[in-house]
């Protein structure tokens, strides 16, 4: 177990919000089961008053969590520090096997907690409580990912050991090493450029005409190309280093945490795309595309800047 | 308009006992008039109060007021119906007795969060409407009970509401304080509000302005 300062909030932080978590679920639960907002009984109305209390508890925890997700980030990068060979947050996530399940189950969970907020405050702001039976149902269901990503946090830090030698990035995001990443250097950039800038110019089209489907199979697509198109190409471009694919470096104070801008960018644009289906509000479409124009011109501007500069391309 | 539909209400008292307050009644009140509900206590006088200002919900039956249904009305867009709609004016009052008159006043303005000149104009017009401008900065529990009844009328109506609730408004006063109160509220009726008046009082029974007397026994309409 590795217990720097941030590993012990997070712990604590997790104790905190399994203890709470668990009563919401408990009246989640009860809720799913016996809401009938046609009802005039006293359990109905007793429902309806712990529905407050449960809502307001499942708010504040992912409230938090949203953040405490870019304090995870930091906090592994913290960590590379005493750990042998690591050189940023990607030697931490390669020490145990847990690291990259944790990691996915946290973006995950990231855009599930979003989803619930925004279907909580929108159920909020309607007297006839339309979404309620919806959203408790659903924090039942993602009560268990919380619980396993808790789960998995704790048995990555304790699993850690810091007398063992890990993977630093330049090695686990080498083209010459045999792992999948290394697999995505041999696409030409021109090609992943360019379905880059074709999903982007989708994202576009979609959110003039206001299609939210397609806006939010392009958003989920964008996930995908922005992250491959960051290590293999636009990354580079940050380091100013043809060899350097590590998409976590980037986060450190060397290259100004830009890497928080750009995941945060990143993460909220295509989560209010990916919502458009389920709300279909203006509002969410000018969100997103905000945030993925942001996101766009941020990465794009490195190579511009790059070759504005030196003349030449990596 | 407030419209109470088959209505009944009933208390939990544990899960083998309930009380029936009201029993499958019926009641239409027009806007703009006065109206008094008499009976003698535990008829239900007060459970229609309550239940007209959200202040608790029917075991069956709809409350209605100008066309919404308000018996259904989660906490939240309840207080909201109550801040923007209904003056509550009490039996005992309900003041904090350690705070001034202008701040007692005030308090139903707090969750709208007004600016500075909003509150002051608000305040200056009730007080000088109900005669306790001059006792602005003393403490309500110095009050005699005639100043304290016009303090909390001043404070129901610093919201301007469409609709006036009085419980048992007269029962700390004596009879010249109730007939002021009694010409406050036919003023208050001339300006188009909604006035419903819970009370066994012999005073409201027999007054010229009041448009309709609802008698409750036993939950029902007599």
């Amino acid at each position: 177990m590795i217990l720097v300062p941030e590993v012990l909030t997070i712990l604590i932080l997790n104790g905190i919000f399994l203890v709470f978590s668990t009563i919401a679920f408990v009246i989640s639960l009860r809720i799913y089961k016996n809401w009938d907002r046609k009802s005039s009984t006293n359990l109905q109305y007793n429902l309806e008053k712990q529905s407050v209390l449960a809502g307001t508890i499942i708010k504040y925890i992912f409230l938090v969590k949203l953040p405490l997700f870019l304090f995870f980030i930091f906090t592994l990068d913290k960590i590379s520090n005493v750990l042998i060979g690591a050189m940023c947050a990607a030697g931490v996530v390669d020490a145990t096997s847990y690291g990259i399940y944790l990691f996915i189950f946290k973006i995950l969970n990231l855009y599930l907690f979003g989803f619930w907020l925004v279907l909580n405050n929108i159920d909020i702001q309607n007297e006839n409580l339309p979404y309620t039976k919806v959203k408790f149902g659903f924090f039942c269901v993602v009560y268990f990912l919380f619980l396993a990503e808790i789960i998995i946090e704790i048995l990555m830090f304790s699993s850690i050991d810091p007398s063992i030698m890990v993977s630093c990035c330049g090695a686990l995001y080498s083209s010459t090493s045999t792992s999948y990443i290394s697999s995505l250097f041999t696409i030409s950039p021109v090609v992943i450029l360019s379905i880059f800038y074709v999903n982007v110019l989708a994202l576009g089209l979609s959110y003039y005409f206001k299609h939210s489907f397609s806006y939010a199979i392009f958003a989920l697509l964008f996930i995908i190309i922005s992250i491959i198109s960051l290590i293999s190409w636009f990354g580079t471009y940050i380091y100013e280093l043809p060899t350097h694919h590590c998409p976590f470096c980037f986060l450190q104070k060397d290259y100004y945490y830009i890497g928080y801008l750009i995941y945060f960018t990143l993460f909220t644009g295509t989560f209010f795309a990916l919502i458009t289906p389920f709300f279909n509000k203006k509002r969410y479409f000018d969100i997103s595309i905000f945030f993925i124009i942001f996101y766009t011109l941020i990465v794009s501007g490195y190579p511009v800047v790059y070759y504005i500069k030196n003349g030449v391309w990596l | 308009m407030i419209e109470l539909k088959n209505i009944t209400k009933q208390y939990e008292i544990n899960k083998n006992n309930t009380i029936t307050a009201l029993k499958d009644i019926n009641i239409s009140i027009k806007s703009g008039t006065l109206t008094v509900l008499k009976g003698s206590s535990g008829s239900g006088k007060s459970t229609i109060l309550s239940l007209i200002a959200a202040l608790s919900r029917p075991t069956s039956g709809e409350v209605i007021v100008d066309k919404k249904q308000i018996s259904k009305l989660p906490d939240n867009f309840a207080s909201l119906y109550r801040r923007e709609n209904i003056g509550f004016i009490f039996q005992k009052y309900n003041l904090i007795p350690n705070l001034s008159v202008q701040d007692n006043i005030l308090v139903p303005l707090i969750p709208n969060n007004p600016d500075i000149k909003t509150i002051e104009d608000k305040l200056h017009s009730v007080m000088k409407k109900f005669n306790i401008f001059h006792k602005k900065d003393i403490e309500v529990q110095n009050l005699s009970g005639g100043e304290q009844q016009r303090v909390a009328i001043a404070r129901g109506m610093i919201n301007n509401p469409k609709i006036i609730i009085a419980d048992e408004p007269t029962a700390n006063l004596d009879e010249k304080l109730s007939l002021e109160f009694i010409q406050i509220l036919k003023d208050l009726k001339g300006e188009g509000r909604t006035i419903v008046v819970a009370t066994h009082d012999p005073l409201f029974f027999d007054l010229d302005f009041i448009n309709d007397t609802i008698e409750l026994k036993n939950g029902k309409v007599v």
